[in-house]
């Protein structure tokens, strides 16, 4: 009977299992092997080049400009969408009425394809010529080398910060509510119930949000893509884009695959440090 | 009853992977004949009725063995990478270039296209270094549908208003660009928003008419580096040029083609500078119903080096047209390049949209007075092109003849406009990578211009 409900389980795990394995380890172990080919991404002939292609990169000081920018990517979104998110959960979850309306508003444009949330920056707020940057008579973020990748972010984060209200407000109304009224019942203020109640008690979603938040920092793509293309003068380019050119316009995906695994390991990292701060909290 | 709904669930999936199959290339069409896919960029509804029309039904009514079926989309360039990778793909493949037919021939993706270039006589019809940067090793791997030239379009009424007339020489142009400044308006309007490799189109031009396509030549063939002092002022040239407001003021990371030639319509500048097949975008803003057409004019971009033939073209090509190796009916995709290559198709396809279809002919027998609107002015400029192209003054727009990652360096341009890299080191980069292409042969052959 053990034996047939050990059988069951592998068979119900199988399909999940399988599909990992073909679209996540394959790839994985295709990409690291090609890391050190000089393959072109067309036919089937490569060089194994040794190091070459880390070197070559390590050597670009555009790979330092997209280091440090997905460093910045990674600063600005573990404070501002995550502090937007907060206040606005908080400020929800005082608000019984139209609580969901607002949830709404909030996600819309976290459902939206990234390529209309762009358009919409793009033609309607950063338009020099009939936008409101163009009203007010200023150049917009995405059009100076100092301001490029800050314009990109904006929009990311304006997109990304109700994905982080609705999670964290789901996870505050999980708080107990005993908890929050004996706090009032001993005279603390709402400060003081955020700070000591709530705040405690949404910890492990804070902390996943955050370890995804990094994890989806070092893959940044599509807005900086959409946006800037990593300009102007490869300004805002991160290593999502700065991988892209190597794949689609100068066909040298085996330097493509070498950024790839780059980005996987800042990735990698903060997956451990997830697994380690988890561990240590049940251990505690 | 069980079984009757799983034998129904199983027979609606085979149909819809049946369903799904019948996009494949080589499948049996309707009556007998056989589908060919031939995947294009996702041009605007009009052009695309345009080409539905002329191509798409113009091919089917003329022979009885295939049926053409056209799929528009704008990521048609990574569509295709991915698809010639995986030995997938359209029949006929849509192309950027020579270079991108270079990178694919070698790698035995792309079919031999040589002995139906000597069934329909491609040769002889097709212009001799056209005909050339589609070889590789002596064999044909494809052709371009057309040809374009970079040069600045002009509103004739903005230029009166600013009273000077047309420029005829780079001190005309800059002068009235100055001019335009003062009065408050863009010197010239162009941008790169949402495509990159717009750089290209402007270093190309400055590598053209500063140090010659002659120069340019002996750098792809290597015997000349590309940190030459003749190409390092070029590039200095073209930094001057953005920085003093020249290439869309201060708007160039924000404009992009089409709304640059709405500003030019509305008369906030009074030039664009593109290339020819700006044309298209044109057409929607200077048209017989909005009564402007006659305040749209075009000329080549006016030589810098005074030691150049005047005028000066950079040569490019808006498409390449190859046939895929994987294709199961390489005869039918010949026959649609061939129908794409010929004199009557160019005629059609010019009269509704100017700009993309300079089919490059020898002897490009189309005379602008049978056209109206934008095609007029177009045909004529591409007469001039076709002309200049026979005399050998040309240069080399990078995104045709450059091969791809060198290319892809040359996008980086703006790197020296804004002042964050020097032109010799910027160069010095390009050399590089440039260099490692050579060892590779990924340059195409290339047409060697008389100066």
């Amino acid at each position: 009977m053990a034996r047939r409900r050990e059988l069951i389980g592998y068979g119900l795990i199988a399909p999940a299992l399988i599909l990992s394995i073909g679209i996540v380890v394959v790839p994985g172990i295709f990409t690291v092997v090609l890391s050190f080919t000089d393959w072109s991404g067309i036919g089937p002939s490569y060089n194994f080049i040794g190091l070459q292609n880390f070197r070559d990169i390590l050597a670009d000081n555009v790979f330092g400009t997209a280091l440090l920018n997905n460093i910045k990517w990674v600063v600005l979104f573990l404070t501002v969408p995550a502090i937007i998110g907060l206040l606005t959960a908080t400020l929800l979850l005082r608000r019984r009425k139209m609580r969901t309306f607002f949830q709404v508003i909030y996600l819309m444009p976290y459902v939206l394809a990234p390529v209309v949330n762009a358009l919409v920056w793009q033609t309607i707020i950063y338009n020099p010529n009939g936008g409101i940057f163009g009203f007010f008579g200023l150049q917009p973020p995405t059009a100076s080398v100092r301001t490029s990748l800050y314009g990109a972010a904006i929009v990311d984060m304006w997109h990304y910060f109700g994905f982080l209200t609705v999670v964290y407000l789901g996870a505050m109304r999980q708080t107990p509510m005993d908890q929050v009224e004996a706090a009032v019942v001993d005279g603390a203020g709402s400060w003081k119930v955020f700070r000591h109640v709530y705040l405690p008690s949404i910890r492990p979603t804070l902390l996943l949000m955050g370890v995804m938040t990094v994890i989806f920092s070092f893959l940044a793509f599509d807005y900086v893509y959409l946006l800037t293309q990593g300009g102007p003068a490869r300004s805002s380019e991160v290593m999502g884009t700065y991988a892209y050119a190597f794949a689609f316009s100068s066909f040298e995906f085996g330097k493509a695959a070498a950024v790839g695994l780059i980005m996987s390991f800042f990735g990698l990292i903060a997956s451990c440090v997830y697994t380690w701060l988890s561990r240590r909290d049940v251990t505690e | 009853m069980k079984k009757k709904r799983l034998i129904a669930i199983v027979s609606a999936a085979v149909l819809a992977l049946a369903g799904c199959s019948s996009g494949d290339s080589g499948s049996g069409g309707s009556g007998g004949r056989q589908t060919l896919q031939f995947w294009f960029w996702g041009a605007p509804p009009d052009h695309q009725a345009t080409m539905k029309k002329v191509l798409i039904e113009g091919f089917n009514q003329s022979q009885d063995k295939y049926t053409l079926t056209v799929t528009f989309n704008n990521a048609v360039d990574k569509n295709i990478q991915v698809a010639l990778s995986a030995n997938k793909g359209p029949d006929v493949v849509y192309g950027s270039g020579p270079a991108f037919s270079a990178a694919y021939a070698v790698q035995g993706k792309l079919a031999d296209m040589t002995p139906y270039s000597e069934k329909y006589g491609w040769e002889s019809r097709i212009l001799d270094p056209m005909y050339k940067s589609g070889t590789v090793n002596g064999k044909l791997y494809s052709l371009p549908n057309s040809i374009e030239d970079i040069g600045v379009f002009y509103n004739k009424k903005v230029l009166d208003q600013l009273g000077v007339k047309v420029p005829t020489t780079f001190a005309e142009l800059t002068a009235v660009m100055d001019k335009a400044a003062a009065a408050g308006l863009h010197p010239s309007v162009t941008g790169n928003q949402g495509w990159k490799p717009v750089n290209q189109n402007y270093i190309s031009q400055f590598l053209t008419v500063d140090a010659g396509g002659k120069t340019v030549y002996d750098a792809l063939q290597g015997k000349i580096p590309w940190t030459d002092p003749a190409i390092v002022k070029a590039v200095e040239e073209s930094a001057k040029f953005y920085q003093a407001g020249y290439l869309g003021g201060k708007d160039y990371q924000t404009l992009n083609f089409d709304t640059s030639m709405q500003l030019l319509s509305k008369g906030k500048s009074p030039f664009f500078i593109g290339p020819s097949l700006a044309f298209q975008f044109a057409s929607t803003y200077f048209n017989d119903k909005a009564g402007n057409v006659a305040d749209l004019g075009y000329i080549p971009f006016p030589t810098i080096n005074t030691s150049l033939p005047s005028p000066y073209y950079t040569l490019g090509t808006t498409a390449s047209l190859s046939i895929n190796a994987a294709s199961k009916n390489k005869d039918g995709a010949a026959e649609v390049i061939d129908y794409m290559l010929s004199d009557s198709f160019a005629k059609e396809m010019n009269k509704d949209w100017p700009g993309y279809w300079a089919v490059p002919l020898k002897n490009f027998n189309l005379d602008p007075n049978d056209y109206t609107g934008l095609s007029k002015p177009f045909v004529a400029s591409i007469k001039n092109t076709i002309k200049g192209v026979n005399d050998g003054h040309y240069g080399f727009f990078a995104g045709t003849f450059f091969p791809p990652a060198t290319a892809a360096e040359f996008t980086n341009i703006d790197s020296v406009w804004l002042g964050r890299e020097s032109a010799q080191d910027f160069l010095t980069k390009v050399n590089t990578t440039f260099q490692g292409e050579l060892e590779k042969k990924l340059v195409p052959p290339l047409p060697e211009p008389s100066s």
